[in-house]
């Protein structure tokens, strides 16, 4: 800086050659000259500029804080918008898992009633075709005494003689027996 | 005939010249430097003895202090009792707040501009103010002298570089002089840095020379050319039938010049006003 102002007084006096010329750089007036801008600078700060922009500056700090307010409120409602979103997600979701809980649990039920349905059926089913087995066999039993008996009766008619004793009962029975297992 | 009693080219550096004196035609005040306010610091010779210019420069800021001062206990006067603001008061208001917001806010920014606004804007006025009086009549242009433009240059170096020392801190400001250069990094971008320090170094000195003088050209050229027409009267003074008319179109010409000249009073100190302003704004959005 200072060889800045070096090089200024040795241009100053180099072309006016002395300090008398409109070109010569007299460095008391630097000082002077910072001196009337300092005290004038003061001064003016103190008991002038204030007065003039304060009505300015007050409107401008009004507006300012009004923009700050409405910023700020402009944040605490877009808060409490992503809160109110938060909660209505959760909601949703909470409503939805409750829902697919309970599609499961329908699931689960109707599972286990068509398990037990099916299981009756089966279990009547099954007790139907016992019945329908034991029904059968008693009839082919009385069917066979019936046949056991009108045979030995067409047979003593044809021999005419009572046979009905138990060997004879047993050969014919084995002959059915035959009969049966060629059928 | 031309006349050659009549040194023009003396006059004119007379005029423009600062001096140990006071001219006002009816009232003349000459004195010498005085020894005693003289003092030798890093090798050059500071002489406080008020010259004419110093003279000038207080003479401007006493007028811009009745100003300012006056303008504002006004408004306050009108402001308490309610009434519309009106009448020169009003005016000088406007022409501040406008200053403040153009000149100062829109460059610096409206956090750090109103910070600035007070010496920007005695910047202005006592620029304007000086300018303005060397336009009157026995009146000196402080401003016309390179010694007054490079203080208040010296003054504008030191507050735009201050002012980056403060907003950017010791390392932000290192950055303005050693730049980090864009798609440069390693030791290259290091190498470049450093290059650009000299550079950006006279960068910084050379704005606020420029504004020197800028505004001492300006002032002292106009001047120049005012005396110059002037001049042309006493070169022609003695030539018979023809110097009305040569006088006639010198004072013509030379009040447009002066019309001109107030003119250039307002732009020149609203040139140094705004790049100073500009100055600071670009150092306080350095990054």
């Amino acid at each position: 800086m200072f060889s800045l102002l070096a090089l200024m007084l040795q241009e100053g006096h180099g072309q006016a050659g002395g300090a008398s010329g409109p070109f010569a750089l007299e460095p008391g007036l630097i000082i002077w000259t910072w001196i009337v801008f300092l005290a004038l600078f003061l001064l003016l700060r103190k008991f002038a500029w204030p007065f003039i922009v304060r009505a300015t500056e007050e409107r401008e700090r009004t507006i300012q804080q009004q923009l700050a307010d409405a910023e700020r409120l402009n944040e605490e409602a877009k808060a409490s918008l992503d809160k109110h979103n938060q909660l209505l997600a959760e909601a949703k979701d909470q409503a939805h898992e409750l829902v697919v809980q309970a599609k499961s649990i329908g699931e689960k039920e109707r599972e286990q009633l068509l398990a037990r349905a099916r299981e009756e059926q089966e279990e009547i089913l099954e007790r139907a075709k016992r019945e329908i087995d034991a029904e059968r066999d008693r009839a082919l039993a009385d069917l066979r005494r019936e046949a056991v008996d009108l045979s030995l009766a067409a047979a003593t008619k044809l021999i005419q003689q009572k046979l009905g004793d138990a060997s004879d009962r047993k050969i014919v029975e084995q002959y059915l027996a035959t009969l049966e297992d060629k059928s | 005939m031309i006349q050659a009693e009549v040194d023009i080219g003396e006059i004119l550096m007379h005029h423009t010249a600062d001096a140990y004196s006071l001219d006002f035609s009816f009232f003349k005040l000459e004195w010498h430097a005085w020894p005693w306010a003289e003092f030798h610091l890093l090798g050059t010779t500071f002489n406080l003895t008020p010259t004419k210019h110093v003279v000038f420069m207080l003479v401007a800021g006493t007028l811009l202090f009745m100003t300012m001062w006056l303008v504002g206990r006004i408004l306050e006067r009108q402001r308490a009792g309610q009434k519309a603001p009106h009448g020169f008061a009003n005016g000088m208001e406007a022409f501040v707040l406008w200053l403040r917001h153009d000149l100062v806010i829109t460059n610096i920014g409206p956090h750090d501009g109103p910070r600035f606004a007070p010496y920007i804007l005695t910047l202005f006025f006592f620029i304007l103010y000086s300018n303005l009086l060397g336009l009157l009549p026995w009146g000196a242009t402080a401003t016309g002298n390179l010694g007054v433009t490079a203080a208040l240059a010296i003054m504008a170096l030191f507050t735009i570089e201050l002012s980056g020392l403060f907003k950017l801190g010791i390392r932000g400001y290192m950055r303005t002089i050693f730049p980090s250069l864009p798609g440069m990094s390693g030791a290259g971008g290091l190498l470049m840095s450093l290059a650009m320090g000299p550079i950006e170094i006279l960068g910084k000195l050379v704005k606020p020379f420029a504004l020197c003088f800028r505004l001492f050209g300006n002032m002292t050229a106009g001047h120049f050319v005012i005396l110059t027409l002037f001049g042309l009267i006493f070169m022609f003074g003695n030539l018979a039938g023809w110097r009305w008319a040569i006088g006639a179109a010198s004072a013509t010409l030379v009040l447009g010049v002066m019309l001109l000249e107030i003119i250039v009073a307002f732009v020149q100190a609203y040139v140094f006003a705004i790049i100073n302003a500009v100055l600071i704004g670009m150092m306080q959005h350095e990054h």
